[in-house]
């Protein structure tokens, strides 16, 4: 048996690879444990990794950290950032960042349904950009960098012939990304026809995701960026107590020795690094005259958010942020449209029985409550803080929703409140 | 109706379908015996896989091309046996190149809305070309039309090589090896199937995936740096890691052709043979995309020289072959594609080799002045890797984003 | 002059050295031909001998070496 022999020796470690792999993706056996610390770090890393997975946010949920979902105004880490708060003052809870730059409601649908066992009746804090909703909605390219096949997988094993449902699904076969697998292509064109899918590709999905959660369990919590560093030592330029008055001289402070170069009292160094030190002001002069925030498919895109959020019996706080009033007057953004806009967003929310709204949309001249152009930093984070702060730390009333699907329609999107 | 696509090698399930279906295959190569209608079917299985589903354009051009090369083939055999006209053959051969040149010209033609051909056709021009050429010289003489179309339809190579020679591939078709030699063959096959993955699959995922994006972005950020010309570090690490990339997509990509063709008794020559330890241009060429480098330099090259030289249109054979190899590698920048930057680098390559031979004569002549110790040749692979990326700096594309986009 | 003996000196002429006593050395793989040579090498045997020797018929494996070549020249002839 020398051949036989040899055939082993040749093709046995081939057989131990496959089984090994086998074993490793395509069993349930979801990783190892996550401790503590990582968490801690992954929870303030803004990692994508983290945003499209699904191991870390359950863990870091079930630790009694609070989402806050929003995009890149999450970035801006400075003294008074919520996670900086949470981390230095003993409020019992912590901040888990979901979103970046480009991340809008659509990703957040999806990010958010992959969490539903664990963020059942739990609170969230939920910041809108009206810069989101552009005529054309939610970027292509964006939304393929924050989505994950996972998210999918989990979605169409759970999606119902819903009007809601139906609409995502149409949503994500528009997104180039959302085709790119054949299998989950075919579920997704079922559920936006309202078929149900058929048992074997039901079995397919739960492979494909077995193996995607194994992947995301392993791999999520390599290479995070380290801002819990940075989060303790802005931690340390903070007050013993947690008290509003000290609180608001350490921003002022901070905000000051940060916005020495312009006029616009934007942190000097994204006016050196975006704004060329002003070198590409001139060119921005009256730039934004004609955007348009009334009109767009992120209405609908917010509303699969909405009744998600509801159907979760999530209690939510909205915060609407300001927009640097003296950028504004630079750039000509029309303040008429700024305010229909967040009266049609406030409109969607009220109307369903979302109530905790934290409006500041109207506060861009307050003194450094803008880090630059569009992103709250210092003051505003502390004044965002002052609705945040109870909303967390205290028992809130059951909340009563009334999902609403004209929302979802064309005629909302396209509608102008005035 | 599911529309059904494998790109070859790209996913473990193409894998797995493929090692299921060449175990009948091997079993059979265990015995001695080719089951020549199962391996049939189980080509065509595959190039449907390959060139069905929502690339059934692809398929479509793929049979129109088969066909046409075949009847070409054909009636240029039939012509051979009687006479041996030199002008008909030129006319064959271009006839052979004809549709492959309308497929890199229409894309220019239409801006890029249609385009015709399908995944591979660079790669099957060789091998009808090459037929066409050794059946002119007569050393194609039995023409097999069955082994044609095999050589021609076998599917581990047909995306992207390596180019296999007919006389080579019907010599390893016809004759079964014996179980000890298949034996030694398959553990071959496994040994490049996973140094295949470890290739593609981690380092090109490593270089590709993960170094390429950021450091594109970064360079293609900088695109003022340096009065206008966009030099700036983050190129330098691009170009680093686009020739890493490059050569272990490649070099995994040929590994998976040569281990498939392995498992089913055919030993397919290699692509790669350490090219980046090359000491100098020459050597590099030896070494880099080999099948390639070897078709041009027995069909084009040594052609052309043989050509030149009978014809005594020049004396000087240095010369002929400096003519020869500006004509070698703008050929094959062209093949490459219609664009500048490929036919730039093409003649770059031919400069570099250029100098290369002028330096090897002068080192020749000055044997006894010129020190030669580990540090000289340890220094010709640094600048002779040097010298490679920044080719495939040009061949990347990455300047023509920089400076003209 | 014998048939070797042509060979042998096409090749001393090419290579620029003496390969008379290195009938069996591998001419390609200690570098001593490149592709120029060989399509040299190829003509003079035309030239030498009046054979036919087609650029396909060159296979480096079946003309590495001077007693090779001599017995390739013979079968063409």
């Amino acid at each position: 048996m020398k051949a036989g022999k040899q055939l082993w020796r040749t093709f046995g470690p081939v057989l131990v690879a496959v089984l090994a792999a086998l074993a490793l993706f395509a069993t349930p056996w979801r990783g190892l444990k996550i401790s503590s610390q990582t968490v801690k770090e992954a929870a303030v890393s803004l990692s994508n990794n983290v945003y499209r997975g699904e191991k870390i946010k359950d863990v870091a949920v079930k630790d009694n950290y609070v989402p806050f979902i929003g995009s890149s105004e999450l970035s801006r880490m400075d003294a008074l950032h919520p996670s900086v708060l949470a981390a230095k003052y003993q409020r019992g809870y912590q901040t888990l960042l979901l979103g970046g730059p480009g991340s809008q409601s659509l990703n957040h649908y999806f990010t958010i349904q992959e969490m539903r066992t664990q963020l059942r009746n739990k609170k969230i804090v939920y910041v809108i950009s009206p810069q989101w909703f552009t005529p054309q909605g939610q970027r292509a390219d964006a939304f393929g960098y924050y989505y994950s096949a996972l998210q999918a997988a989990d979605w169409l094993l759970q999606a119902k012939n819903t009007k809601a449902d139906r609409y995502a699904a149409k949503r994500l076969l528009t997104m180039p990304s959302g085709t790119s697998s054949l299998l989950i292509e075919t579920a997704t064109k079922k559920i936006a026809a309202g078929r149900p899918l058929l048992m074997v590709e039901k079995l397919m999905l739960t492979q494909k995701q077995i193996i995607l959660k194994n992947e995301d369990a392993l791999f999520s919590t390599i290479d995070l960026d380290n801002n819990w560093q940075h989060i303790q030592n802005e931690a340390k330029k903070l007050p013993a107590t947690d008290n509003n008055k000290l609180l608001d001289q350490v921003a002022t402070t901070q905000a000051r020795q940060e916005t020495k170069d312009n006029q616009f009292d934007i942190k000097d160094s994204f006016f050196k690094k975006e704004l060329r030190g002003g070198r590409r002001l001139p060119r921005l002069k009256d730039s934004q005259t004609r955007f348009d925030y009334r009109r767009s498919p992120e209405y609908a895109d917010f509303q699969l958010v909405l009744q998600q959020l509801a159907a979760l019996n999530c209690q939510v706080e909205f915060v609407l942020p300001p927009i640097n009033q003296r950028w504004v007057d630079y750039t000509g953004l029309n303040m008429t449209m700024w305010r229909q806009t967040t009266k049609k967003i406030k409109q969607q929310l009220t109307s369903q029985g979302f109530t905790n709204i934290d409006d500041l949309s109207e506060d861009g001249n307050q003194s450094y409550y803008m880090e630059d152009t569009i992103h709250i930093g210092w003051r505003g984070w502390l004044r965002m803080d002052q609705s945040v702060k109870p909303f967390l730390t205290k028992q809130q009333a059951q909340p009563d929703y009334q999902i609403n699907d004209y929302y979802l329609s064309q005629a909302w999107q396209q509608k102008i409140v005035k | 109706m599911p529309v059904i696509n494998l790109q070859p090698y790209s996913s473990p399930s193409y894998f797995l379908i493929l090692l299921l279906g060449l175990l009948p295959i091997m079993i059979g190569l265990y015995h001695g015996k080719r089951f020549r209608v199962y391996e049939t079917i189980f080509s065509l299985a595959f190039l449907v896989l390959t060139f069905g589903g929502d690339h059934w354009q692809q398929g479509v051009a793929l049979i129109i091309y088969i066909v046409y090369q075949f009847i070409l083939t054909i009636c240029y055999v039939h012509y051979r046996k009687q006479k041996n006209q030199t002008n008909i053959f030129v006319g064959a051969v271009l006839l052979a190149i004809l549709p492959l040149t309308v497929v890199k010209f229409t894309p220019l033609l239409a801006n890029g809305k249609i385009t015709l051909g399908f995944l591979g056709i660079s790669y099957l021009t060789f091998k009808t070309v090459q037929v066409i050429m050794e059946v002119r010289d007569g050393t194609i003489k039995d023409f097999d039309w069955k082994l044609y179309l095999h050589f021609l339809l076998f599917f581990p190579t047909i995306s992207s090589g390596p180019i296999d020679r007919y006389r080579r591939f019907k010599k390893d078709y016809e004759t079964i090896p014996d179980r000890a030699g298949y034996l030694e063959d398959l553990e071959k096959a496994v040994h490049y199937l996973f140094l295949g993955f470890f290739y593609k699959f981690i380092l090109g995922y490593l270089f590709g995936t993960l170094w390429l994006p950021p450091l594109q972005h970064w360079a293609l950020m900088q695109r003022h740096a340096f009065g206008g010309l966009g030099l700036s570090w983050a190129l330098l690490g691009y170009m680093y890691d686009y020739s890493m990339y490059l050569f272990f997509d490649f070099a995994g990509y040929s590994l998976f052709a040569i281990a498939i063709s392995y498992f089913m008794g055919i030993k397919t020559p290699p692509n790669f043979n350490k090219p980046f330890a090359a000491g100098n241009i020459k050597e590099f060429w030896n070494r880099w995309h080999m099948t390639l480098s070897f078709w041009f330099r027995d069909f084009i090259f040594m052609r052309f020289t043989f050509w030149f030289m009978k014809k005594r249109w020049l004396k000087n054979r240095i010369r002929i072959s400096q003519i020869a190899y500006l004509v070698n590698f703008l050929i094959m920048g062209f093949w490459h594609g219609l664009t500048w930057y490929y036919i730039v680098y093409g003649i770059f390559h031919a400069c570099a080799i250029i100098i290369n031979d002028i330096w090897l004569r002068y080192k020749k002549k000055h044997q006894d002045q010129i020190p030669s110790n580990k540090f000289t040749k340890g220094f010709s692979v640094f600048l002779t890797f040097n010298v490679v990326c920044f080719s495939f700096l040009i061949f990347s594309g990455i300047l023509d984003k920089l400076w003209f986009m | 002059m014998t048939d070797t003996e042509k060979v042998v000196a096409i090749l001393n002429d090419l290579t620029g050295e003496d390969l008379s006593n290195k009938l069996d050395e591998n001419i390609f793989e200690n570098g001593l031909l490149d592709s120029m040579a060989t399509v040299q090498l190829l003509l003079d045997l035309e030239d030498k001998f009046d054979v036919d020797v087609p650029v396909s018929e060159f296979d480096r494996n079946e003309w590495n070496t001077p007693n090779k070549i001599v017995a390739k020249v013979a079968s063409l002839k």
